[in-house]
This record gives C-alpha cells, structure tokens and sequence, in this order.
C-alpha cells in the first residue's frame, strides 16, 4: 500500500534534481519544398549542476538541440522543460524573463557589445532584470574579478584579447545567477592554451556556484572536466556518456 | 506539476536604458548620424525658406518649388530609411546578444525609434533655423534694412511648428521599417558563429 507513496516521493525528488528535461523534441527546417529534419524524437534530462557536453559532427543537429534547450526556438514537436516549467507555455515577456534571469549565454564569438566597457557588458543583464544599478555594478565588479579581468573592467573589446573577451562573456553570463549556462562551442576561436584556461574557468564556476553548465563542442579537451557527454548524429542521440566511460575510451583510444 | 524553486516572472521595459542605447549608438556612428541629420536639415531648412521666403518671386516660381520641396522632403525620408537600415543590420547580431540577455522587443524597438527621434530633433531644430536665415539675409540682399514687411513672415507661430513637425515625422516614418524589423530579430541569430 505504501508503495505508490513512495513512488510519488521519488518522483519528486527526481524532478528536484534535474535542471532541463527536453521529451520527444523533433525540428524540422524548410528549405523551399524540401524537409529537413534537424532533430529527430530527441530525449535527455540535464541534471542539476552537472557540467553536460554535447558533441557531434556540424549538421548532427547540435546546435539546433542546444537552441531549443535555451529557449531560442520552438521545437516542432516535443517539450523542453526547464525546471519543469514547459518553455512552450510562455509568452514573449517570460521567454525573455527566462533568458535574462535563469539562462547565461556564452557564443564562439563572444558577443561582447562592441561599444561598451567590460563592466557595461557584464551590468547589462542585471541593468535588464531590474537591479538597482549602483548594485548591479558593485556586483559586476566582483564577478570580473573573480574571471581575472579585476584590473580590465574599463577595457572595450577592441583592447582586450579574445581570451579575455570569453572571460567577460563568462562573467556576463553568470551575472544575473542563472540556473543554466549554455555554451555554445566556446573555445573554437581561441588557440589550445586560452581555451584550456577558459575551460577550466567554466568548470570552476560550475563548480562553485552549482550551476549547470551545457557545452556545445568539438574540443576533446572539454571531455576530461564534463560530467556527462552526449553524443549526437543526424538529429538523434547516439550515446550518453558518464566521465567514467569517456576516460576509459581516451585511454583505450591512446594505447591504440 | 510544479517543482521548481522560483516561478516565471515579467521583465519591465527599462527607459534610461533606451536612452543610453540609442545615445551610444549615435555617438559611435558619428561621421553617419551627421551626414544623416544634414539631409535632414537641409529639407526642413528648404521648407522653412519657402514658407517665409521675400515676397518679390512671382507665385508660379513659387508654386513649382513646392514640388521640389515635396521632393526634398521623400529624399529626406529614404535618407533616414537607409541609415537607420545600415544602423539595424550592422547591429544584428548585438541586438540579437542583448536579446539573449534580456532585451525585450520594446525595447529594441524604441531604442531605434529613439536614436532616429534624437536625429529629427537635431536636424529639424537646425533646419528651421538655417531656413528662416536664409530668408533673412536674401530678404536683406533684396530689400536691405527694411527686409521684414517683405518676408512671409505672418503665421510663424504655425509655420516654425509645422516645418519642425514634418522634420520629425520624416524621421519617424523612415525608422519605422528597421525599427519593426530589429524588434521582430530572433535571438538566435546571435548564436551564429561568424564574425
């Protein structure tokens, strides 16, 4: 008798702890007549905290899953929920309210405003979310400092590195406390030593603040610091890897 | 069922932040935002002129500039249309950023609609003074001292507003179209990778 109880309980501690559940997502593109299928009956739960990696070859529909996670485009078919609020039911208003408060952005390309200083940058979101600006500013202070740019937060991108430049995307994305970071390939731009440095920066920050990190990538080196990679190819998930496995098949792949 | 620790909320518009962005962008494409304003300018200034312009010139000649100034004026506007164009599209992917951080499509569209507001008032103002000098110093030229009684200078209470009204609609109609368009941008052309 107690058993649908306790069922329940689990349940709800299941939900507790996972920050993204995406069911049955499938996109599909025009071009012209022609149907192409982005994403194809696409299920994954990210869990709460973990840093995930999605990997997979240009058009395995990475991109388009790691869009549709961040609320960037609806899904054809399917559902995302992000902390079980389906990201279908809301309105224009909440989408943004759901970007700016609960979802940091971090592009390849940085994104930097290009005629803003590194602390303009980083205030904007909280400017957007509604803090008082004496404050988002004493916050985005600190937060520069904490990603090393301490002594930079007068700079404009034109004099500050590519690396640096990820870094104020990282502190931007991080501003406003979300509940997820999306990376969208990060260190694609960047050369072997800077990216390493900015992955570890990203899992620092995972680390310490408890937010979940999902990381769009074709760099090997973001395999080693990930909890769980998620292998796709032409739209479907072809495997879901804890760190356990992924580091058994780096060692197999280098004795071979 | 919801399990979540904190529920959806609504975003407000924030209007200093409009203010700044369209200030910034101004500032930043400052060689533009001057050539923009002087076709402005020099359309509202043509129509001030017309308006009080001596009473010498025979009414045909006067009636044939009318329609010069009916085109100056669509001129003015496609100026405006073009710049405020090239100001959206070479903002694309930063209007798309600011989206992704939580730029609502009011926003945007009022950022646009500000930065090209600012323009017409500018160029308006400066407009219908370079116009009504004009007519002076030609008045002066004509008639020397004794130049006001032959200037069209009666109803300046509704003609300076009028001239400064029509500078200002230009603008706004021609920022209407990018203004729509930069609002309406999808957040996720920010995600593209290029430069």
């Amino acid at each position: 008798m107690t058993a649908p109880a306790v069922d329940w309980l689990a349940d709800l501690q299941d939900q507790a702890e996972h920050t993204v559940m995406a069911r049955g997502v499938s996109k599909i593109y025009h071009m012209g007549d022609e149907e192409i299928p982005a994403l194809d009956g696409v299920d994954v739960t990210i869990r709460t905290g973990e840093y995930i990696s999605i990997m997979g070859p240009s058009g395995s529909g990475k991109t388009t899953l790691f869009n549709v996670i961040g609320a960037l485009i609806k899904p054809t078919e399917g559902s995302v929920f992000i902390d079980e609020i389906d990201v279908a039911q809301l309105d224009a208003n909440e989408l943004a309210w759901l970007r700016c408060r609960k979802i940091g952005y971090i592009f390849q390309a940085y994104n930097i405003v290009k005629v803003m200083t590194a602390l303009e940058n980083v205030t904007l979101p909280m400017l957007f979310a509604g803090v008082p600006a004496d404050e988002a500013q004493d916050r985005a202070v600190e937060i520069l400092d904490r990603v090393g740019l301490g002594d930079r937060i007068l700079h404009t991108p034109k004099e500050l590195s590519g690396g640096q430049q990820q870094r104020v995307a990282i502190a931007r994305a991080f501003a406003n406390r979300p509940a997820i970071i999306l990376a969208d390939e990060p260190t694609a731009n960047l050369d072997l030593k800077t990216g390493e440095d900015i992955i570890h920066l990203m899992k620092e920050m995972n680390a310490e603040r408890g937010v979940t990190v999902v990381c769009a990538t074709h760099d090997h080196k973001m395999l080693d610091i990930s909890d769980r990679i998620v292998w796709m190819e032409d739209g479907q998930i072809k495997k879901i890897a804890d760190r356990d496995e992924v580091k058994i098949e780096i060692s197999q792949m280098s004795e071979h | 069922m919801r399990v979540a620790s904190w529920d959806i909320g609504k975003l407000a518009l924030r209007p200093r932040l409009v203010w700044i962005m369209a200030l910034s962008s101004l500032k930043v494409r400052l060689h533009r935002t001057f050539l923009t304003m002087l076709t402005i300018v020099t359309s509202t200034a043509f129509m001030m002129y017309l308006f009080t312009m001596p009473r010498s010139g025979d009414l045909t000649e006067r009636q044939s500039w009318m329609l010069m100034l009916v085109l100056s004026l669509l001129v003015c506007a496609a100026g405006v249309l073009n710049t405020m164009l090239m100001s959206v599209t070479q903002r694309y992917r930063e209007i798309g950023t600011m989206k992704c951080l939580g730029a609502l499509d009011s926003f945007v569209l009022l950022a646009v609609l500000t930065e090209s507001a600012l323009l017409g008032l500018a160029g308006a103002l400066a407009g219908v003074g370079i116009g009504l000098v004009i007519s002076i110093l030609l008045g002066l030229g004509e008639h020397g001292l004794a130049f006001a009684q032959h200037l069209r200078l009666d109803g300046l209470l509704w003609k300076v507003p009028l001239v400064f009204a029509v500078g200002m609609a230009l603008t706004t109609l021609g920022a209407a179209v990018p203004a729509a368009i930069a609002a309406r941008m999808p957040p996720m052309d920010a995600m593209r990778g290029e430069k």
